[in-house]
């Protein structure tokens, strides 16, 4: 039997105007997931959500059967990959990347060691002893995850990772993440506006439309007929833009 | 090639033209000071009376700044990072002496400190009505809703969400303060602490109303000024002015030093205007 990494039931809230409605999901160990949608749709505030970031909402969310927000944040094990890398701009690329070692107080050594390893696996060996603010957007993408990684998390949640790269970077980071995923075996959830995208890397996807998930499919089935309007008239768009590629 | 000339440039031209009156004024300003000052700057130094002014001015504005950041730092984390209930009314209450006459801060201070409670901390050996401790309350008093203030813009400027990656990669709340929050409002925090010891340096309404005018006691760099000039010796007051002046002129290229210094690395250095 698989086991569940993630579990959210009749998930609900409320941020200003925009509202998650009834959000129900079952995400397992070692799966690749994808929420696809509409920028705009709540896939973000839903990431952030599976991470804790929320006090208040209606319904529950739960990682490996327990309630996310009583886990304290230091204890969840999770990593999380913004869209924008959330790279601390006061520190070196080794600093960033070697940040939850220090935290955890690992000696000199051990912090080396895991950041050449971290360096070989992603590349970026040569931009350790360089700061945020002179990176490019793959550099700064595979530092985050890098950072993210060396603690190997049982769960890496990434918001829009790869939306500021280039078509050719993106190629390169898509292998670099089924790389890493095979190496850690961890679980994965990541949001995109990318049908393409989604379907090279998730097993699952999830489509979201204005704050509902509205349905659930295999990646090779992605484009198969759905019931839900709404959906139809989202994937259709994709594949209108696909055929005129 | 002939550039256009575009509204931008009169927009530019017409901020430079302020600017160059601004300067003007500024310069006539701390000129009409040093002029007059500077003939008596060295005869200042050797009087006893300045010394003992610039020594206690020093003093207390340094033991005041050092209160003032003890406790805005936590109050302006408490005031952007936790929730209590009465928040934005304690803020209020917390800033409301931003908008009193310092001459009326000073008049409270003196009625609570002349009470049976101000009588209370001088039989226990605090004494602060017309004492250097009253010198180095009203510096705290008037500085601290501004130092508050200014480090509460700074910590909300750090962007809530590298806490929360500094959380999930292992680090406590306290860690996340040392080693985020507080970093990232580094430079915010050292401009703080050197407009905090200038405004110290410079106050002089609520400390005459605790600890009045009195020579060789309470008498500050600023009571100094008042003092003489009340006594016609325009002489020391201007000396006394001066050495305001070039105090507040160092800690001022200090902060820019330290501004400057401590720039974050960027792919638009090298880009000086597009």
């Amino acid at each position: 039997m698989v086991n569940s990494m993630v579990e959210i039931k009749k998930y609900s809230i409320q941020l200003g105007k925009f509202k998650l409605k009834n959000i129900n999901l079952n995400i397992c160990e070692k799966e690749i997931f994808a929420v696809l949608g509409r920028t705009g749709s709540g896939k973000t505030v839903l990431l952030e959500s599976v991470a804790g970031f929320y006090r208040s909402f209606s319904g529950e969310v739960t990682i490996q059967g327990q309630q996310v927000i009583d886990i304290p944040l230091e204890k969840r094990e999770i990593g999380f990959v913004y869209q924008d890398f959330g790279l601390f701009p006061h520190m070196t690329v080794y600093d960033n990347i070697t940040y939850g070692l220090k935290i955890r107080r690992k000696d000199k050594e051990y912090k080396k060691k895991m950041a050449d390893r971290m360096a070989e696996i992603l590349s970026i060996g040569h931009i350790l002893n360089q700061y945020p603010g002179t990176l490019s957007g793959g550099e700064r993408q595979r530092t985050a995850l890098a950072r993210a990684l060396i603690l190997e998390p049982k769960l890496l949640l990434m918001d829009e990772p790869f939306s500021s790269l280039d078509p050719a970077t993106k190629e390169t980071m898509y292998q670099q993440i089924k790389k890493i995923h095979e190496i850690f075996g961890c679980t994965i959830l990541f949001v995109t506006h990318d049908f393409n995208e989604a379907q090279i890397m998730a097993d699952r996807i999830g489509i979201m439309v204005n704050g509902e998930l509205k349905g659930i499919r295999k990646s090779a089935d992605l484009f198969e007929s759905y019931q839900d309007e709404e959906i139809t008239e989202f994937l259709s768009g994709f594949q209108e833009r696909r055929m005129c590629i | 090639m002939r550039k256009r000339f575009s509204v931008f440039d009169f927009f530019e031209l017409f901020t430079i033209i302020i600017t160059i009156i601004v300067i003007i004024f500024s310069s006539t300003l701390i000129l009409a000071i040093v002029l007059k000052g500077l003939p008596y700057l060295g005869e200042a130094f050797y009087s006893e009376e300045v010394r003992f002014s610039i020594k206690l001015s020093l003093y207390t504005a340094t033991i005041s700044t050092v209160i003032c950041m003890a406790l805005a730092i936590p109050t302006a984390y408490a005031l952007t990072r936790t929730s209590f209930p009465f928040k934005k009314l304690c803020q209020i209450i917390i800033e409301l002496p931003l908008s009193m006459p310092y001459l009326v801060l000073g008049l409270s201070l003196l009625i609570i400190f002349s009470s049976d409670f101000g009588k209370a901390l001088k039989s226990m050996g605090f004494k602060v009505v017309f004492d250097k401790n009253g010198i180095i309350l009203a510096q705290t008093v008037v500085n601290l809703p501004y130092v508050i203030r200014f480090i509460r813009t700074a910590f909300e400027e750090v962007d809530e969400r590298l806490e929360f990656i500094s959380g999930s990669l292992g680090a406590t709340k306290w860690e996340r303060f040392i080693t985020i929050t507080l970093p990232l409002s580094k430079n915010a925090i050292i401009t703080t602490i050197i407009l905090a010891w200038s405004r110290g340096l410079g106050e002089f309404g609520a400390t005459l109303m605790l600890v009045g005018a009195t020579r060789m006691k309470t008498e500050t760099l600023t009571t100094s000024v008042y003092l003489n000039l009340a006594t016609g010796d325009t002489g020391a007051s201007m000396a006394s002015a001066t050495v305001i002046l070039i105090i507040s002129l160092i800690s001022l290229f200090v902060t820019n030093w330290i501004g400057k210094k401590n720039t974050q690395e960027s792919r638009m250095k090298d880009v000086k205007s597009w």
